[in-house]
């Protein structure tokens, strides 16, 4: 009986501090105000990150043709459940019009939201902790020029345990590295500002990976393809793998028209993406166009005999 | 014995029937490879500077868009809704479910075709038009084309 008491209460202090561990390794993590420097905010910039970003993909109101209107509401479905983009219009109740800017500079550089808590990782901030902190501040200076839309986003749909956001602070653990981008000093200028663009801005490895079954994305097959994390059908491999005979020149035209080099088109999500390449400069789509060129030959899951 | 053939032939007929919608369904692949190879192995080739300029070539990838653009509204028949198609891509029950929708993006790709058959004269009015088609083409596969 004493024994039993013991292990009881042993059970029950290493409960607590197991508890205790979890919540501390879990605290969503913020960008104080006073860690920014001093910045005049550029929104020209901030236009071409929005571009460049593909904001307006997801934010953009559905079914409407002004990529400016950022009310959200598209719907993401996932193996977790059904994601609302939200509003990031600069309205004050629907959107994002009352955040300070560090509140939107620790939205994308930890994923965490003003009222602190995990933001679940559809948002692609495991690309956006990548980005250049001026060029995040000189984003938020350009969403503030754009129209408020008052419409407010429906609340997700995710089922239990995958709604309980204390948990994304250990998939932050397994999945957000918190590494800055760091330019490659063997590399021209250009390959550099196209890496940037594709991986911290374009955040073209969120779709065009294989993720495992904690929703991360498996590093080896980067690039590689696979299941489309949103519905049916497959997103192609954009390694050399599948794009060896493209030339940058194919590359750089697809993403400023959306055509492939046997004249067939995007379709699907990748036709927003197009709309938001078609607006960057002939030298940046250039610049995405070597990096993805440089990307050594991968080969990404097996993709399973179509059925019917 | 009578019974007995007018069903054998009713299913024959039905047989008929389907495989008259799948030709369809393989019309609309033929037309739109045709498609692809006027836009992408002709006009965008010239545009992108991988082939010279040639006014002939020019207009015969235009002929082939126009008459695709003239055939496209007759080839999406209610009977041919859920039929699977080879390949990559399907179509999407939404051709069928807004049809109005559907058919403003073939009246689209029609326009500009024909601004582009009277615009295209030399490389530069190719760079400037093309785009156009192209576009149209994306904007309705954005939402009526499944990839399988």
């Amino acid at each position: 009986m004493h024994v039993l008491k013991r292990l009881f209460i042993l059970a029950f202090v290493a409960a607590v501090i197991g508890l205790g561990v979890f919540w501390w390794l879990t605290i969503p993590v913020t960008v104080a105000a006073s860690t920014l420097p001093p910045h005049t905010p550029n929104p020209g910039n901030g236009a071409v990150v929005f571009n460049a970003g593909g904001c307006s993909s997801c934010h953009a109101t559905p079914a409407q043709q002004d990529r400016l209107k950022l009310g959200g509401g598209l719907p993401l479905t996932s193996p977790f459940g059904t994601f609302y983009v939200p509003n990031i219009s600069p309205d004050p109740t629907a959107g994002i019009g009352r955040w300070s800017e560090a509140d939107f500079v620790t939205a994308l550089l930890k994923g965490t939201s003003p009222n602190g808590s995990h933001y679940f990782p559809a948002f692609p901030y495991t690309s956006y902790q990548q980005m250049k902190v001026e060029d995040i501040r000189d984003l938020f200076a350009f969403l503030k020029t754009l129209p408020p839309v008052a419409s407010k986003a429906p609340d997700h749909a995710v089922p239990f345990p995958f709604n309980i956001r204390r948990n994304l602070g250990v998939w932050k653990l397994l999945f957000l590295d918190g590494k800055p981008f760091e330019a490659d000093a063997s590399k021209s200028p250009q390959w550099n500002r196209g890496s940037y663009l594709v991986n911290a801005l374009g955040h073209c490895a969120e779709c065009h990976s294989p993720r495992n079954a904690l929703g991360g994305i498996v590093t080896l097959q980067r690039f590689a393809g696979g299941p489309n994390p949103d519905g049916e059908g497959w997103v192609p491999n954009i390694t050399q793998k599948r794009l060896g005979d493209w030339s940058e020149k194919d590359i750089a035209y697809f993403l400023e028209t959306g055509q492939t080099p046997d004249g067939d088109t995007a379709g699907g999500s990748m036709a927003r993406v197009i709309r938001n390449t078609s607006q960057l400069s002939a030298d940046d789509r250039s610049a995405m166009a070597l990096y993805l060129k440089s990307l050594p030959a991968v080969e990404g899951p097996i993709r399973p005999a179509k059925k019917g | 014995m009578k019974r007995a053939l007018l069903v054998v032939g009713a299913l024959l007929l039905g047989v008929g029937a389907v495989s008259a919608q799948q030709e369809i369904v393989k019309e609309r692949q033929t037309l739109m490879k045709s498609n692809g190879r006027a836009l992408g192995g002709t006009l965008s080739a010239m545009a992108k500077g991988d082939k010279p300029y040639d006014q002939a070539a020019v207009e015969a990838a235009l002929t082939v868009l126009d008459e695709t653009a003239k055939k496209l509204p007759t080839l999406f028949p209610d009977s041919t809704k859920g039929l699977k198609a080879e390949g990559d891509y399907s179509t999407s029950p939404k051709v069928w479910e807004d049809k109005a929708g559907f058919d403003a993006h073939i009246v689209t790709f029609a326009k500009a075709v024909t601004d582009a058959k009277a615009k295209i004269k030399d490389l530069d009015s190719l760079k400037a038009n093309v785009g156009g088609i192209g576009k149209a083409c994306g904007g309705c596969h954005e939402t009526f084309r499944l990839k399988i």
